[in-house]
């Protein structure tokens, strides 16, 4: 359909575009423009300062710390949730009694806030009185001090994680085990080919295009993990503090917004890195999407 | 084999659902209870039970609290998650007003660079909530929006409109374009063609849509506790805030909370369960 009416067609897209420019583009400049003053949150006058919060990056230690704890978050967590949400998904490609119920309440913690289940996971891990450490002392084990013991919170954040998102990783693995077409098994079946030649030649493949859009979705949501290092650290631990807990320290604690800003940029950037590729990524499926409608 | 899958499912099933039932469970015991070193897992209605034995007795106390404030705050949980009920609505009703507008607009239109934008749109998603919100807030501070309902409505309203707009684009492209052409034909303008064919015809998506944009904004924190310290409290920033409590965190009432403000979700969710992969993955991929 081709409609003439000019006019009618920005009136449709116009006001969502105006909405996105004014709350994302202008922030994103504004805050380049902030990363080279020293901006405090008291307000007050604002002079540039050129580079000198880039130049005090590299003395800050937490910076470099903040990195490092990231990066092994975001590693540990999605392969975590990667092979468990597929193993689940093999799991429950193949019809069974109770199935839509099951995947369903399964995916139920993807759904839920993290800031309010992290809290409340402060309770099942207590050391005193959480129902984990009760359990562990039933079968005599040891008592962990989930979320006091430094080498321990990290891990505990990653487990909430975990449990948060392993289901994101099973719904979108079981729609790909459920694109993989039929005859493709019953062509095998007819080769007598090992469940394990099944596996790596035929299941995992084709389920890897979708595996991979699932891990890129997870890597750009779990670099900017923030609720659940607030709701059992708070912003200022060493052994948990990921770039945005830095990032909120140093702005909302520590006042300094313009150093904050420029600390900001390299989330950015690493992000922006990231959602290019799978952007590139949608971008390629749409296409073939195209051609195989066409 | 076929037994096999059970091995998987039991144990996961068994560890992730846990903690929900203990939820439940918790929001029915009294503080004591709750933090006593020995847990209890039955619920009985008998008022004297000994220490250490496995049931405990069952009271409605910790909901009945949460209508009155806790030590330390100004207002019960019930006005805060009020807060969220109307910043959680009227953004999500913006969002899908103007996300379905702009998903029909590149949907049917011809645009000058449509890919482009769609995909500008699409990157919106990705922005860390953190390196943006302080230019927000100086911007606030001009108009006198933090703190204020508003403030968290336009910006939900803009951090969901990317979502909006993906997934309405792909529910709109499915509407045949032959019913559009059949009313225009008709003498249908195309803004009635909007209203009388697409709108009826998008029904589903557009209640799609509003569900998953009203969980993003119902769960969000970041921009919440960084934009507002009295006024327009959502409940995440609230139950945040009781951390660090002199008399103890009062677990049963953030249970019973917890509780309250997860059950429209989990209802939600499966009302909407036969289109969470869209919902994920911004409509790219359909089942």
């Amino acid at each position: 359909m081709r409609v003439k009416d000019g006019v009618l067609k920005y009136g449709f897209v116009g006001p969502a575009l105006i909405f996105l420019i004014a709350f994302n583009i202008f922030p994103l400049f504004y805050n380049i423009y902030l990363s080279f003053t020293d901006a405090e949150l008291s307000g007050g006058a604002t002079q540039l300062i050129g580079g000198r919060n880039y130049g005090i990056i590299f003395d800050d230690t937490r910076y470099g710390t903040a990195l490092r704890t990231t990066g092994l978050f975001v590693v540990l967590a999605v392969a975590t949730e990667l092979i468990l949400g597929f193993a689940l998904a093999l799991a429950l490609q193949k019809p069974f009694w109770g199935k839509p119920a099951i995947t369903t309440i399964l995916l139920v913690p993807m759904m839920l806030s993290p800031a309010v289940m992290g809290l409340y996971w402060n309770f099942i891990l207590n050391g005193h009185y959480g129902v984990v450490n009760q359990a562990l002392s039933v079968f005599g084990l040891f008592q962990p001090q989930w979320l006091t013991d430094p080498d321990l919170k990290l891990f505990s954040i990653l487990m909430i994680d975990i449990w948060m998102w392993t289901p994101f990783m099973m719904l979108i693995a079981l729609a790909g085990l459920n694109a993989i077409p039929n005859h493709l098994y019953e062509a095998a079946a007819i080769d007598r080919a090992s469940s394990w030649t099944v596996f790596r030649r035929i299941t995992l493949p084709l389920c890897s295009p979708l595996l991979f859009l699932a891990v890129l979705l997870r890597t750009t949501d779990a670099l900017k993990q923030f609720d659940l290092v607030m709701a059992v650290t708070g912003p200022n631990d060493r052994a948990t503090q990921t770039l945005s807990a830095l990032l909120y320290q140093v702005m909302f604690r520590g006042y300094k917004i313009g150093l904050g800003s420029s600390y900001s940029i390299v989330i950015l950037l690493i992000v922006i890195a990231i959602a290019t590729i799978f952007i590139r990524y949608i971008a390629s499926i749409q296409a073939k999407q195209g051609r195989e409608t066409a | 084999m076929k037994h096999l899958r059970w091995l998987v499912i039991i144990p996961y099933f068994g560890l992730a659902t846990l903690p929900l039932c203990w939820l439940f469970f918790t929001s029915l015991k009294t503080q004591e209870a709750a933090i006593s070193p020995t847990a209890s897992l039955i619920p009985s209605t008998a008022e004297n039970i000994a220490p250490g034995d496995l049931t405990f007795s069952a009271t409605l106390d910790a909901y009945r609290k949460l209508a009155t404030p806790h030590t330390g705050k100004a207002h019960a949980f019930f006005h805060y998650l009020f807060n969220s009920v109307i910043i959680g609505l009227l953004s999500t009703l913006t969002s899908v007003v103007l996300g379905t507008g702009c998903a029909y607009g590149f949907s049917r239109f011809r645009i000058a660079g449509a890919r482009d934008w769609l995909f500008f749109i699409l990157s919106t998603r990705f922005l860390p909530p953190l390196a943006v919100v302080v230019p927000v807030l100086m911007m606030y501070r001009i108009f006198d929006l933090p703190n204020t309902h508003l403030g968290l409505i336009f910006l939900y309203t803009a951090f969901n409109l990317s979502l909006a707009v993906w997934l309405m684009k792909g529910f709109i492209d499915e509407i045949p374009r032959a019913y559009e052409e059949a009313a225009l034909v008709d003498g249908y303008s195309p803004f009635q063609a909007f209203y009388k064919i697409i709108l009826p015809h998008s029904a589903t998506g557009m209640a799609v849509t509003a569900v998953f944009c009203l969980i993003s904004a119902w769960n969000e924190y970041g921009f919440a506790l960084a934009l507002n310290n009295a006024e327009a409290v959502t409940v995440p920033v609230y139950f945040a805030g009781l951390q660090g409590n002199i008399q103890g965190i009062p677990w049963p009432q953030i249970a019973a909370g917890v509780l309250i403000f997860v059950v429209p979700i989990a209802v939600f969710t499966v009302l909407v369960r036969n289109h969470l992969l869209r919902g994920v993955t911004f409509g790219t991929i359909k089942q």
